[in-house]
């Protein structure tokens, strides 16, 4: 019986648990030193001096007592507050006529508010010169004396926030049980009663998670301020200042440390937020028909023709302005803008670069984040590793852009680094782009994971299938058109981002996105505002394909959806 | 049948998720060809069982000897077992052929061989035309039978199946039942079903086990647990009892509420317990003259309600007003020449056979309050008469 029994031990963990193991062991691994290790880096480089020697909080007291620094914060809190007021406001009326009101013409509506999500953030900032800049068209309707400061990153921000508003806000407002209306109706209550009792509620949750997000988005924002911000600066800036212009990295340690709390805190409260969300909902709910009513639809889609014409004559002054040969003393068409080859930044070679770091990015990041959320999901060894695993997923969420830039450099730039190799090369932009972008497509994967039956991977054992034939057969084809958002997804925001890469390109590998940066620094905001147009419309054929692929290949491809 | 050596054997085998304990020390056998269904209202356990068997949850203490053969410590891969999940988890994006040979793929079985087996599997469950649809295609009672026949294909020694009619309606369910035990008993494969259904575990199996909290309360054929409840907890979970608290005065009396009865029955040592008897066990008599007290209990309760139930009557009695409702069922024919009106005194009779006398727990008495549940219960007799177990 003994013998037995030790045989059994000794078989008891085969190759597939093995192979699990290893999985897990090389995700919690892969997040260690990718994100972890270079945040921990850049908070004991905040605690030292020049020469690497550790000085406690000096570099703190001496951030905190320059007045020229410490406005930055309060200039920070000031754009973020403007920019969320504004964005949030906006798009709780807009998601109200999508989803409530009988208002015509939805769909286009809904589309048009996409387009920002494809443009880099520079694009709009550089539409607000052209619009409202000193020889800009509605110059005169600006009621501030210059664009060049708070007004245009607030205006700048609004515009490139304003979709992921909308996002989350048409998911609260979808979630509506209609029956809790015909009890209000057969009441007798006035529709403003409705309103304040059963409408605001519901969407209660939805609205003050896209209060943070609008605001941590906001706050941590680089290009726009970057572009448009002129004497004003915010925190974002002065990190790139610090680093870039004086070369002062413990000072730009410093900034990104301050950057992180108000970061790190709205995402602490974002996800308690969006426990209560799940959860709200009953499953018998039924629905909301939204109901006609002619003057409230009316005055709706008048806002929502607003708003879409303030989306559109960004996106298209920047498009115009790209073809006017000389602004504005030669109004003539042209394509002179995108010969970037006569320009800074890198000229069409940074555009491929871009290109590339964006099809690497989203052909690994898809492969490695679909196959952490599987295994810390459907897998059942190392529950500690697999819970550190999802709470390491959710990290990057909470970190600027531009402080992941800076810790990579710490990190990966250290002499000592056994992976310093990377540095300078497409690997570390590939592997920074990822890792910044990574949490909503870990939330993306885990979502329509666990909507597959939690049993699947049970039942292949008893079939003695091994988990990856049931994960290549079963799991990934159920979950295609998720895999096909995350590309998507990695894809576009790779293309547009500039925060985490302007520190981390080297002379070979110079981005699209940095070079409309350093276009606009050199004064040719004609060809910046060109590139910045490519990129856009890069995007958009990539989202177009992606469409391509979803809705035709996918319904004829997996019959199986239909029934 | 081998009865010397079971074909699975259990020993102490324990479990638990965090602080809770889901399984307590649970030994059990089960023979070769066996039908044996775990019992036993929802979250006492009985998944965690079944799963213990499977490898898919990692018991902490205990052995599984299945075949002879220590599986304790044996990840699912490498156990012989097919299940049947509650959800069925068929795969939903092959087809009904696919999702049966899914486990033959890997056993470098010819294609032709697999087709036919397939093909086989398919007439087994009565449904021949099925291969080439999806699962989304089939409905619930179909979608059922096809995970089924996903189970057996690889022909494993044992079946395990999770409350496997759970999810479909009445009908489809009673039509199931007689399906999945005639496929039981021609292939002759061991079977595990896990159930909170009374009637489908009194009409399934060879023997049930019924547990309570972690804990096995009884093991029996389904004879043994209707008829012999070994506790009362047994007693309220399967059919429907009459449970009077009852303190005991000596060995043969009891005082029920405020009146002092004999009972036919030794009485244990103890205080205070439960007297228990089946609804359908109570005769009624004219008068309380000529009853052998040795062999029968004598009670008289005024009529308070008479409920039709189809085959039967119901009637509700009040023993003594401290007391809950005696129920007795009478057939219905017996009830027309009944010319009692509400309000008036019957005498009652239950043979000694049908009395049984659970001496009350000395801790944790209080988890089966006798008042607990008295509605559910009379809903629990009409189920079960229906059912005609
Ligand atoms: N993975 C788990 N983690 C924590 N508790 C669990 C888990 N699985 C089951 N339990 C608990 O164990 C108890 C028994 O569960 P289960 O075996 O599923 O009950 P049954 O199948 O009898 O309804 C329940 O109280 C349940 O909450
Ligand atoms: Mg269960």
């Amino acid at each position: 019986m003994s013998a037995t029994l030790t045989f059994a031990r000794k078989r008891g963990l085969d190759t597939e648990t093995w192979l699990q193991r290893l999985i897990v062991a090389a995700g919690v691994l892969f997040l260690l030193i990718a994100l972890l290790m270079p945040l921990t880096t850049m908070l004991v480089k905040s605690l030292q001096n020049t020469a690497g020697e550790f000085i406690g909080l000096s570099n703190f007291v001496a951030y905190f007592s320059n007045a020229a620094l410490t406005q930055s914060i309060l200039n920070s809190l000031n754009i973020a507050i403007w920019t969320t007021v504004i964005v949030v406001s906006t798009a709780f009326v807009f998601a109200y006529a999508l989803t409530r009101s009988g208002m015509v013409g939805k769909k286009g509506f809904r589309i048009l508010t996409m387009l920002p999500l494809f443009a880099p953030s520079l694009l709009p900032a550089l539409s607000m010169i052209y619009l409202f800049g000193n020889q800009g068209i509605l110059k005169d309707w600006l009621p501030v004396d210059s664009i060049y400061g708070p007004v245009g990153i607030v205006m700048g921000l609004s515009f490139w926030a304003f979709p992921h508003a909308l996002m989350i806000l048409i998911t609260a407002f979808s979630n509506s049980d209609a029956r809790l209306y015909e009890a209000a109706k057969s009441m007798k209550t006035p529709p403003w009663r409705v309103f304040l009792t059963v409408t605001l509620p519901s969407v209660r949750y939805g609205l003050i998670n896209t209060i943070f997000v609008i605001f941590t988005l906001t706050i941590t924002d680089f290009g726009v301020a970057k572009v448009i911000g002129g004497q004003y600066n915010v925190l974002a800036t002065d990190i790139y200042k610090q680093v870039v212009g004086q070369q002062n990295f413990q000072m730009g340690a410093v900034v990104s440390v301050i950057l992180l709390l108000p970061a790190l805190v709205s995402f602490i409260v974002e996800r308690r937020v969006q426990r209560h969300q799940s959860a709200q909902l009953s499953s018998r709910a039924v629905p909301l028909q939204p109901q006609k009513s002619p003057l409230r639809d009316a005055l709706l889609a008048l806002f929502c023709t607003l708003v879409c014409g303030f989306l559109l004559l960004v996106v298209g002054m920047a498009v115009y302005a790209s073809f006017i040969t000389f602004w504005p003393y030669n109004m003539e068409l042209s394509l002179n803008n995108y010969r970037f080859d006569m320009m800074d930044g890198g000229g069409w070679a940074s555009y491929f670069n871009s290109l590339q770091m964006s099809a690497w990015t989203a052909v690994i990041g898809t492969a490695v984040i679909f196959l952490v959320a599987y295994m810390s999901e459907k897998i059942k060894p190392m529950p500690t590793a697999r819970k550190l695993l999802q709470l390491l997923a959710m990290l990057p969420m909470a970190v600027p852009g531009i402080v992941l830039g800076l810790a990579y450099i710490f990190f990966f730039n250290h002499p000592q680094n056994p992976f310093n190799a990377i540095y300078g090369t497409m690997a570390i932009l590939v592997l920074n782009t990822l890792v910044h972008f990574y949490t909503v497509c870990h939330l993306t994967a885990v979502t329509s994971l666990k909507q597959i039956d939690g049993e699947f991977e049970a039942v292949s054992a008893s079939l003695k299938v091994p988990f990856y034939t049931t994960l290549r057969r079963v799991t990934l084809p159920l979950a295609l058109p998720s895999v096909l958002d995350i590309s998507v997804y990695l894809f576009v925001n790779a293309m547009t981002t500039v925060s985490a890469v302007v520190f981390l390109y080297s002379a070979d590998t110079t981005l699209a996105s940095v070079a409309v940066l350093h276009m606009d620094e050199a004064g040719d905001i004609a060809p910046a505002a060109a590139m910045a147009v490519l990129l856009m419309l890069t995007s958009l054929a990539a989202k177009t394909l992606h469409w391509l692929i979803s809705h035709q290949i996918l319904q004829r491809t997996q019959r199986w959806r239909q029934c | 049948m081998n009865t010397s050596t079971p074909y699975l054997q259990i020993e102490h085998l324990r479990k638990s998720f965090g602080s809770f304990t889901a399984l307590d020390d649970i030994s059990l056998d089960i023979q070769e060809g066996e039908f044996v269904c775990f019992l036993g209202p929802s979250g006492c356990g009985k998944t965690t069982l079944l799963r213990a068997i499977a490898g898919l949850e990692q018991q902490e203490e205990g052995a599984i000897v299945q075949a002879g053969q220590d599986v304790s410590v044996l990840p699912p891969q490498q156990r012989d077992f097919g299940i049947v999940f509650q959800s069925y988890a068929l795969f939903p994006n092959l087809t009904v052929n696919d999702n049966i040979a899914y486990g033959l793929a890997n056993m470098k079985i010819p294609r032709r061989e697999r087709q036919q087996r397939v093909q086989g599997l398919l007439d087994q469950i009565h449904l021949p035309d099925i291969g080439d649809k999806f699962p989304g295609q089939l409905s619930g009672g179909q979608q059922q039978r096809v995970a089924l026949a996903r189970a057996l294909a690889t022909e494993p020694g044992l079946l395990l199946l999770d409350e496997p009619l759970s999810a479909l309606d009445a009908r489809v369910r009673l039509h199931l039942r007689n399906e999945i035990c005639a496929l039981q008993r021609k292939l002759g494969i061991t079977t595990i079903m896990v159930t909170h259904d009374q009637d489908e575990a009194l009409t399934m199996a060879d023997r049930i086990v019924v547990m309570d909290h972690g804990r096995i309360a009884q093991i029996g054929t389904p004879e043994e647990i209707y008829q012999q409840p070994a506790t009362e907890f047994v007693a309220r979970f399967v059919g429907s009892m009459n449970l009077l608290p009852a303190r005991v005065l000596d060995h043969r009396n009891l005082m029920l509420g405020r009146k002092e009865v004999q009972t036919p029955l030794i009485l244990p040592v103890c205080a205070e317990g439960t007297l228990g008897f089946r609804p359908e066990c109570v005769q009624l008599q004219d008068g309380p003259w000529g009853l052998d007290r040795d062999e029968h209990l004598v009670l008289q309760a005024q009529l308070d309600q008479v409920y039709f139930m189809g085959a039967f009557a119901r009637l509700e009695m009040t023993l003594d007003a401290e007391l809950p409702l005696v129920q007795v069922d009478l057939p219905v024919e017996q009830m027309q020449n009944l010319e009692a009106g509400v309000g008036q005194s019957l005498w009652l009779s239950i043979p000694k056979a049908a009395l049984k006398f659970y001496p009350q727990a000395q801790q944790g008495g209080e988890r089966y309050q006798p008042h607990a549940q008295p509605a559910e219960m009379s809903m629990g007799v009409a189920a079960m008469q229906v059912a005609g177990a």
